[in-house]
């Protein structure tokens, strides 16, 4: 494996895709969203609203038991607790993932779309340190931004929650494995998921469409957090990070066997 | 040595046959023309050179390499430059260079100089920070070239380098090609449609029609063997034009023009018919002043050859 021609590939993509409005878009407005906008106004809301109060008791009581009682009874303190630990938490995951599907459709079909595949065919790169590297485009600036995003979403949730917790609450030990373990399983799968939707269109707006149905595991586990159906501890977080890190790795073992120059240069 | 070596080379799309026994060499440091219509098999060809496409049967070398199995050190020692410019237009011009001779395994404290180099040898240097998108067509192609020029390949593909080049773009690329093969010893293959380019560059040229070889020889060689007849402009004396055009009419399979006043043009003359025409006009007693044959350009052979095969001149 050359590792220069890697770089150069990877530095290569992730200069195009920095100077893309299109796509820089997407992936500012969803981590400014996720872990900005959504810690902030979540930790402030009970106690600007005194109506919201309520209705959080009401959506806190209507949680199943065993969550709940994880918990225990409901106080503002409580309610920063469920909300950053159980409610919003895997709302984080969607970022890598989202950022990973982003690039890779831009690095595959995007490439093949705008006919910049074909210069890169013929370069002395072999068809692996191509394959990693289009990967390492992808996958690298998911994790960055998944763990930047994390920090930030952190200290965010100590300062606005301050004069309740009137401590350093957050991260607990769940949301540090779901963010060291869990985020670079769900970009790999978003960058998997594109690979092998890419590898079968031939334009970008087509991959974006299919390529973005990986991302219903996600809400799945979104929706089960939020309704309680699911209590994300360390060690589910551990099993289930483990079982997206498979699914991944079955994806990508797929993927590299499609990867070859002689199958991609069809499609130019 | 030799730089390509293709033997009984076959490749299918599908049902569609491509190449149909394709064997040809390329002597390094030649100047070798692949010349045929659209679909003829020439980027199909290049493509196989490098590596890209797997025959469905017989054997490629290049420069001794297999470019399946020793692909990436093939790569290495070529550059394509392919018909449409394929840059990112969102990097700069300078970037690209960068790029392409990183990936070109170009050393380190080389990249810089010879990036420079090239955008000063191509006139970009002035917009070597400008966004490719802003580029014209001309810019856009001599970016190209010089993107294949910057690891110094030893054989160069160049397909139809010069569509879309203004006439000073294209005597650059036509001096380039030439100080490759002849001062720097490199091989380059032109795949073109440009039989005239073809003529004044190559050293050699293969036609390709329907996937096949349809003809290989030097630019002369060919012209003489598939449009063995010659033009000859006559220069008689005026007051005797009519009587020349009379005689030249009375041969066989011969055609006469008036070409202005004391010139005629003969044409679809075998070339060893050339002294008897003579002789006749001088034994009929018409003063002949000057002989000219016109010899068959490359473009007269091709379409000979096309003609011969059915295919649309």
């Amino acid at each position: 494996m050359n590792w220069r021609i890697v770089a150069a590939i990877v530095r290569k993509d992730l200069r195009v895709v920095r100077r893309s409005r299109a796509l820089m878009t997407p992936l500012i407005v969803l981590p400014v969203l996720l872990m900005i906008v959504f810690p902030t106004v979540f930790t402030f809301l009970p106690r600007m609203m005194g109506g919201a109060r309520e209705a959080f008791a009401e959506m806190f009581r209507n949680l199943p038991d065993p969550v709940r009682r994880s918990f225990g009874e409901f106080t503002e303190a409580t309610w920063i607790r469920v909300v950053h630990s159980q409610m919003l938490a895997p709302l984080m995951l969607l970022v890598p993932f989202m950022v990973a599907n982003v690039i890779a459709a831009d690095g595959f079909a995007g490439e093949r779309e705008r006919k910049t595949l074909e210069p890169l065919l013929y370069t002395p790169a072999t068809d692996a340190e191509l394959f990693v590297a289009k990967l390492l485009a992808a996958w690298i600036p998911a994790v960055m931004i998944a763990f930047g995003g994390a920090f930030v979403y952190a200290v965010i949730v100590n300062v606005t929650a301050w004069p309740v917790m009137q401590r350093v609450f957050f991260p607990d030990t769940t949301w540090v494995v779901m963010i060291l373990w869990m985020a670079p399983a769900f970009a790999a799968l978003g960058l998997a998921g594109m690979l092998l939707v890419s590898l079968r269109v031939r334009g970008m707006q087509e991959a974006t469409q299919l390529g973005g149905l990986f991302v219903l595991p996600v809400i799945a586990l979104v929706v089960g957090e939020v309704r309680g159906a699911i209590l994300l501890g360390p060690w589910m977080a551990i099993a289930t990070g483990l079982l997206v890190w498979v699914i991944a790795g079955v994806l990508l073992l797929f993927g590299v066997r499609r990867f070859r120059r002689t199958t991609l240069v069809g499609k130019l | 040595m030799t730089a390509i070596a293709l033997d009984h080379v076959m490749h299918r799309y599908g049902e569609t046959v491509a190449l149909r026994d394709l064997s040809l060499t390329v002597a390094e440091g030649e100047v070798f023309s692949l010349l045929g219509h659209n679909g003829a098999g020439k980027t199909t060809t290049v493509r196989i050179v490098n590596g890209l496409l797997e025959p469905a049967s017989g054997t490629v070398r290049v420069f001794g390499q297999s470019p399946l199995t020793d692909g990436s050190a093939v790569r290495r020692r070529t550059a394509v430059l392919t018909e449409s410019p394929t840059l990112d237009e969102r990097l700069t011009a300078r970037e690209t260079l960068r790029a392409f001779a990183e990936m070109y395994d170009v050393r380190a404290a080389d990249v810089a100089p010879r990036v420079e180099s090239l955008l000063a040898e191509f006139g970009l240097s002035e917009r070597g920070d400008d966004r490719v998108g802003g580029f014209s067509r001309g810019m856009k192609q001599r970016l190209s070239l010089a993107r294949a020029l910057v690891h110094d390949p030893d054989l160069l593909f160049l397909d139809e380098p010069t569509a879309g080049l203004d006439p000073s773009a294209t005597q650059q690329l036509h001096q380039t090609v030439r100080e490759m093969a002849r001062t720097r010893g490199r091989t380059v293959v032109l795949c073109t449609h440009n039989l005239v380019e073809a003529q004044a560059l190559s050293d050699r040229v293969a036609v390709l029609g329907g996937g096949e070889l349809l003809a290989l020889g030097t630019p002369t060689e060919l012209a003489r063997r598939l449009a063995p007849r010659l033009e000859v402009s006559l220069e008689v004396d005026p007051a005797r034009q009519a009587d020349a055009m009379a005689l030249v009419a009375s041969l066989d399979g011969l055609s006469v023009s008036a070409e202005r006043s004391g010139v005629i043009r003969v044409g679809g003359i075998p070339r060893d018919r050339v002294p008897d025409l003579a002789s006749r006009i001088v034994g009929a007693g018409i003063p002949l002043f000057r002989l000219e044959p016109h010899e068959p350009s490359l473009t007269d052979a091709y379409f000979a050859l096309q003609q011969g095969r059915g295919a649309p001149a």
